[in-house]
């Protein structure tokens, strides 16, 4: 993975502008605006229902959006315009612009009916079209960086769920995206794995890896972004650097926010 | 009893092809009812609306209709329409269309039982809608499904009798044959019962081995 000091285009890999998303009649996202650069770590912090995790689904097109757009490395993704009307694209081409993006969920997600191996490998083998040995070999080496590489063929549920967590991480990494979407991937957790976890990504952030994540971890959002972005009732309402956002915030919300997560 | 074994050694062939005609119905019913399970299962959880109303409306009337009269009506309708099927085909096509119907509701249990995001981390890994079903959903489903699969195939075995009266010359008819031949009615309903177990033990074994070798760890 190319670090954020060999290339720095001028373009931002991802690039949200003025999303909008409801459920029905309730808006959930706003018109959102937020760039991420190649290389970079942003943390979405914001209290339940400020719109944090939708914005994540919107980015891997699991959701659909009414408006606005979300380009990734300058390809519109999810919809495109014909005829001045707005198109959700086909089921082929979705495919293909989730395999860009690698996302890791809450409640992990582990393919039951598979090996740690088996998980890595699906996507390796049915998208990329590796032969099973190569795959194999690619999986083995992701479950060794996130330190499970004498569990390759365990099944998920003999895996703690902190094990499972990484192996997702592995899964989602082993395919090479160009963005790495992790959704509270360590709320499910019991506090005394949320450690092993954090320091995987945390390892995956120091080798260059583009990330962006929702956490309700307000150290770890610290400690491993660039950027912090504060979400709020669907709207972005402060971004910046860690050390500006935690030590200096300046919107009331987010300064209420940051007391209310200290208590506890 | 010697006179039982006498007469079936010397009806061996004619209930040996039964059974073996009772065997390939049985089995042709149940490998393709289930292929036509799987379209209907997933064509009731996944269909655009008028697909999903036509395999629903298909599941209820299969369903609800006994399956003597689906034998029947499958060995006579096609005549009206000029069509004229043999009776082991128009069988078949009866017990096929009432198996692919259970295994269709069977299959819609199973996928409807899938956590949401088994679909999302598979999408999410750049799988398209038919790869997710093919590598994600159904191989979790079907593992849910075997019993109740199991018991369906048993269900077939024991529904390949309804061929009778269709002139389908399975283990039923043959030994109702052999019947009116020495009259020893109570000894060959007997035997004949005992094969049908014993197809049948076999098929809820099989059944078990499987499922042990295919149950997550």
């Amino acid at each position: 993975m190319p670090s954020a000091e060999t290339s720095a285009p001028a373009r931002p890999l991802l690039a949200i502008r003025g999303l909008r998303k409801s459920f029905g009649a309730t808006e959930i996202l706003k018109g959102v605006d937020l760039d991420v650069r190649q290389g970079e770590v942003v943390s979405i912090i914001g209290s339940s229902g400020s719109g944090k995790t939708t914005l994540l689904r919107c980015v891997n097109l699991l959701e659909e959006f009414q408006g606005g757009e979300v380009l990734l490395d300058g390809e519109p993704v999810g919809y495109r315009e014909q005829a001045g009307r707005r198109l959700r694209l086909k089921d082929r081409d979705l495919a293909r612009q989730r395999a860009q993006t690698g996302m890791v969920f809450q409640s992990f997600n582990l393919f039951p009916h598979l090996s740690a191996a088996g998980n890595v490998m699906l996507g390796l083998r049915k998208v990329k079209g590796m032969g099973k040995a190569e795959a194999r070999a690619v999986a083995e080496r992701w479950l060794a960086r996130v330190g499970l590489a004498e569990r390759a063929d365990h099944a998920p549920s003999q895996l703690s769920g902190g094990q499972q967590q990484r192996v997702a991480i592995a899964r989602a990494l082993a395919m090479e995206p160009k963005l790495v979407l992790l959704d509270e991937i360590t709320s499910a957790l019991d506090p005394e794995l949320v450690g092993e976890v954090l320091a995987t990504v945390k390892a995956l952030a120091g080798e260059g890896a583009t990330l962006l994540l929702v956490t309700h971890e307000m150290r770890f959002a610290r400690d491993v972004s660039n950027t912090v972005v504060f979400m709020e009732k669907g709207l972005v309402a402060e971004r910046g650097p860690p050390g500006d956002l935690f030590g200096n915030p300046r919107h009331p919300r987010l300064i209420e926010f940051l007391r209310g997560t200290r208590d506890h | 009893m010697d006179d039982l074994i006498t007469e079936a050694w010397d009806a061996r062939d004619v209930i040996l092809g039964g059974l073996l005609q009772t065997l390939s119905i049985s089995a042709l019913a149940i490998v393709l009812g289930t292929l036509l399970g799987v379209l209907v299962g997933v064509a009731l959880v996944y269909g655009a609306w008028p697909l999903r109303l036509a395999a629903r409306a298909y599941a209820d009337v299969m369903r609800g209709t006994p399956v003597l009269v689906l034998v029947l009506a499958a060995f006579y309708m096609p005549a009206v329409l000029g069509l004229h099927l043999q009776p082991f085909a128009a069988g078949v096509l009866a017990l096929t269309l009432f198996c692919g119907a259970h295994i269709g509701e069977l299959i819609r249990g199973a996928l409807g039982s899938i956590p949401r995001g088994q679909t999302e981390a598979a999408k999410a890994v750049g799988l398209t809608f038919f790869g997710v079903l093919a590598h994600v959903l159904l191989p979790q489903a079907l593992r849910s499904l075997l019993p109740p699969w199991i018991n369906t195939c048993v269900e077939m075995v024991k529904a390949s009798t309804l061929l009778s009266v269709i002139g389908v010359g399975e283990l039923l008819l043959r030994t109702q044959e052999i019947i009116g031949r020495n009259f020893m009615t109570l000894q060959f309903y007997l035997l004949v019962g005992a094969l049908y177990l014993v197809v049948n033990f076999a098929i809820e074994q099989a059944g078990k081995a499987l499922e042990r070798r295919v149950a997550f760890r």
